[in-house]
């Protein structure tokens, strides 16, 4: 393989621009499938993706992908040319997910380090298949399907031959200018080139080491992209093939005399773009050697000159000599500022761990036990405390403001499910998504993603009935599932709802009585929604038949338990016959959240601020206790079940008596517990660490803190506790 | 068997001649473990001890901002904790990426072993089990005995391999 000169930074970009490509290929399949056709920008821009794909696996040595993509294109560029009347969309389409699914799982190989050395022949005939059927119903299967087709992928190498003008042959001067936010733009720029050399007599291009040299991809955003290039082909002909690749904010294309065209060859000789060597390397070949690169920095005399008029650019371009000439050019606007970077998420998380442990550091510092000797005065510090707080807390706003992440991409992956699912299940099914830009923590996300997975397929599968089921009981609305995102109070609130079955609280109930999940309650005494979380019990499954999809019992304990694990939880609504809604309610961030302070017997527990609701000294009158053990507490005429942290966590040395003490009422969606502690502590801004896995599962401890003193302190878990 | 294979295994990592070891005193016995597992060690700092969590995970301390567990030693191998003095110490080793620190009676020092100067630990009486199934190998200095532990086997929850244990003891 070329690995001398693919670089992990051109592999990356080569991942990263072939996953977009790929998201926006699916998103337009999606889009489209109601429709019934691709409109014209549609088969357009599957032309454009395609295009870009194959020329970038292309240069990567990915041949499979490269072959594949190259296919699939010819038969979007005979639909763009031909406007084949009636095209199999739902066919096309599924071939196009195919596709995208067969270079999907090949990125992943090349992710994990591996040969991509997935079979595309099979698709390929396929795609040759539908392509024919195609051009057979138009009649055009004469006209040859594409002219790139005519043109194998590994053509054999062609060597330089100095231009000889024949008649016909004229001379032009290309310059592309890319958009600034342009990744890889050296792969386009070569990409250009390729898409010329189809009709070039000869062709030539600066900075010429746009293949070997990943830096080049900046010289070519800054300076733009020369070519030079002979043939008998008009400018029209030219921009349609130049055009045909992303990215590109604009081409001029001026025709000129053979002897600028030697000029050219001249000026790019200079040792900015590379040794003459390059420029006689075949241009179909893209293994170039680095070798043949000369330093960048060297700057010609004569180069110098035309330099010293652009001194005030500053010193980065002393650096890139490379088309000085180009830098003087209108359309190369600099010290524009671009608008995004993108950061490693390593990174990312780096400055997010120590913004908490500066914010626990401020901490340490403020509450420092010196400061409380009696008679200081503070006065002054207190003042530069406040400065200090309030800088830390705007750090963390800004952190947490830079990975709030939209919820888009997830929900368009589910956009893909519900259409797989389905098509297999045979059902006709719409969704509908709501919301989609509402920002939630990059966190969040990744543990959101397959709990919703879950919510969507239990819809498709169980919850929406069959088209048969659906004509029989005379629902005429179509299937339809709606996911909506929503901010509600500081959490993000993540919905899927659907127009089917709804639950069947009898059928539950009855399931739930044979596992004896009911206890000694009677069934009357279970509220609706008591009765609907018993479907997320583990190994509790109503559905009578196993499916691909759902119906082992296996899942909605899982969804819960995920939703659970970044704090939130999951609400179900149902009404027989009507369809579903699953809620999840999940907070806004996990890493920073304000907490309140309690101690039980010597150990310090923490809770999330918006979990209490009050803390209250009772009367022993106050305290109810039942014949088997179990507690609870007036308040205010409403009866709350009490849990003495102490017996329940085995703690010695904890206050006994309930007067002696304090009790903190904490909300759980809508139940309310007591909690007994000895004291308050304090408040505090808590960063929330997971317990070490070492360590086993606490029940009601959903991981740890440091507090101001350096100490640890346990964060208790509500609804762990409300579980018991 | 289960102590030869690790042993094997052990020392195929370790290529030179030489490995050391950090030898800590716990009860009246003189333990070692392999220093390539040996981030630090610190003394004895407060702990947040975890409810319902086994007796010999004693708690959590707080590293530099990093929360890691410590266990006692002493309690792991079924002795009587003693109460913690100045001499008590944590060693902080790292095992599979996992990070815990152990809590000894008192460092003693790094002592080198060659591979020929272990020996496998002699077979064992029941009695002994609960301390002798974390040790691969017997070094010997100068007339002192070090028992070389296998850390992975000391974080790890052994209890499942007892049985496995008792049934080679019987044979």
């Amino acid at each position: 393989m070329a690995d001398d000169m693919i670089t992990e930074g051109m592999l990356d970009m080569f991942i990263f621009e072939t996953e977009q490509g790929l998201e926006n290929l699916e998103n337009i399949c999606l889009d489209s499938k109601d429709v019934g056709e691709f409109d014209e920008d549609n088969v357009n821009e599957i032309f454009r993706i395609m295009h870009t794909i194959k020329g970038a696996s292309a240069v990567m040595m990915y041949q499979n992908i490269a072959t594949l993509s190259h296919k699939l294109e010819d038969v979007f560029y005979f639909i763009r040319e031909n406007h084949p009347e009636s095209v199999p969309h739902a066919e096309l389409v599924d071939d196009v997910l195919e596709v995208s699914d067969f270079i999907t799982s090949e990125l992943e190989k090349i992710k994990d380090g591996l040969e991509s050395d997935g079979d595309s022949s099979e698709l390929i005939s396929t795609l040759d298949v539908f392509l024919k059927k195609i051009q057979k119903k138009t009649g055009s299967a004469t006209q040859p399907a594409a002219p790139v087709e005519e043109r194998p992928l590994q053509e054999k190498p062609r060597f330089y031959i100095a231009p000889v003008a024949s008649d016909a042959s004229k001379f032009y001067n290309i310059y592309i200018t890319y958009l600034k936010d342009t990744e890889m733009a050296n792969i386009r720029a070569y990409m250009a080139v390729n898409s010329l050399k189809g009709i070039a007599e000869d062709i030539m291009f600066s900075p010429s080491d746009i293949i070997s040299n990943p830096d080049s991809a900046n010289v070519v955003l800054e300076f733009g992209f020369k070519i030079a290039l002979q043939t008998t082909e008009d400018a029209q002909r030219i921009m349609e093939l130049i055009n045909s690749s992303a990215g590109i904010e604009n081409v001029e294309i001026n025709e000129c005399t053979s002897d600028d065209f030697l000029e050219f060859c001249v000026e790019a000789e200079t040792p900015s773009s590379s040794a003459g060597e390059v420029l006689m390397a075949p241009i179909e070949q893209p293994t170039i050697r680095v070798e043949s690169q000369k330093p960048q920095n060297i700057v010609l005399d004569s180069e110098e000159e035309k330099r010293s008029e652009e001194k005030s650019e500053g010193e980065t371009e002393e650096k890139k000599p490379a088309l000085a000439r180009a830098a003087k050019r209108p359309a190369a606007k600099k010290g524009e500022a671009q608008s995004f970077i993108s950061v490693n998420i390593k990174k990312m998380d780096l400055l997010m761990d120590l913004i908490g442990e500066l914010v626990i550091a401020e901490a340490v510092v403020l509450q420092n036990p010196d400061l409380k000797v009696p008679g200081l005065d503070l006065t002054n510090f207190q003042k530069s405390a406040a400065q200090l707080s309030k800088i830390t807390s705007e750090l963390q706003d800004a952190i947490m403001a830079m990975r709030m992440m939209p919820l888009k991409n997830t929900f368009q992956k589910m956009n893909r499910i519900v259409y797989d699912t389905s098509k297999k299940l045979g059902k006709d099914i719409e969704l509908e998504v709501i919301g989609e830009d509402t920002e939630v923590d990059k966190n969040i996300i990744e543990h959101i993603s397959d709990p919703l997975m879950h919510l969507i397929r239990n819809s498709v599968d169980h919850g929406i009935e069959s088209n048969e089921k659906r004509a029989q009981i005379g629902k005429i609305e179509k299937g339809k599932i709606v996911l909506e995102a929503k901010n509600e109070g500081g959490q993000v609130w993540i919905s899927v709802s659907d127009n089917g079955k709804g639950l069947n609280k009898e059928e539950i109930l009855e399931k739930a009585k044979s596992n004896g999940l009911l206890g000694n309650r009677s069934e009357k005494d279970f509220t609706d929604k008591e009765i609907y979380n018993f479907i997320t019990l583990p190994g509790f499954s109503t559905k009578k038949q196993v499916t691909e999809y759902s119906g082992r019992g296996v899942g909605m304990d899982v969804v819960v338990k995920n939703i659970q694990g970044v704090g939130g939880v999951l609400d179900i609504e149902s009404t027989e016959g009507r369809g579903s809604t699953m809620t999840m309610k999940i907070p806004l961030t996990l890493a920073i959240i304000d907490g309140i302070i309690f101690s039980v017997g010597g150990t310090n527990f923490v809770t999330p601020t918006n979990t209490v609701s009050e803390f209250i000294r009772i009367d022993k009158e106050k305290l109810i206790v039942e014949p088997d053990g179990e507690e609870y507490v007036m308040i205010r005429d409403d009866c709350y079940p009490l849990i003495r942290l102490n017996k329940f966590y085995h703690l010695k040395d904890a206050v006994d008596d309930i007067e002696d003490g304090i009790v903190v009422v904490l909300n759980h969606e809508d139940r309310k517990l007591a909690v007994f502690a000895d004291k308050l502590v304090g408040e505090q801004e808590i960063v929330v660490k997971p317990i070490p896995s070492y360590i086993k599962q606490v029940k009601g401890i959903s991981g740890c803190t440091q507090l101001g003193d350096g100490s640890i302190s346990l964060i208790l878990d509500t609804g762990g506790l409300v579980m018991v | 068997m289960s102590d030869i294979s690790g042993m094997i295994s052990f020392d195929n990592i370790e290529e030179v001649d030489k490995e050391q070891f950090m030898t800590f005193t716990c009860d009246n016995e003189v333990y070692g473990v392999s220093i390539k597992y040996v981030n630090e060690i610190i003394g004895l700092q407060q702990i947040t001890a975890i409810p319902e969590s086994e007796d010999y995970i004693i708690g959590l301390i707080n590293l530099r901002g990093k929360i890691i567990p410590v266990i006692d030693v002493r309690i792991r191998f079924g002795k009587e904790p003693l109460e913690y003095n100045d001499r008590t110490c944590v060693i902080v080793i790292e095992v599979a990426s996992t990070i815990i620190g152990l809590i000894v009676d008192g460092i003693e020092g790094v002592v080198s072993f060659a591979e020929s100067e272990v020996t496998p630990p002699p077979s064992v009486s029941k009695l002994e089990l609960q301390s002798r199934k974390y040790v691969f190998g017997i070094g010997r200095i100068d007339g002192n005995v070090k028992l070389l532990l296998d850390p992975n086997k000391l974080i790890n929850d052994s209890d499942e391999n007892e049985e496995e244990v008792e049934i080679e003891v019987e044979q």
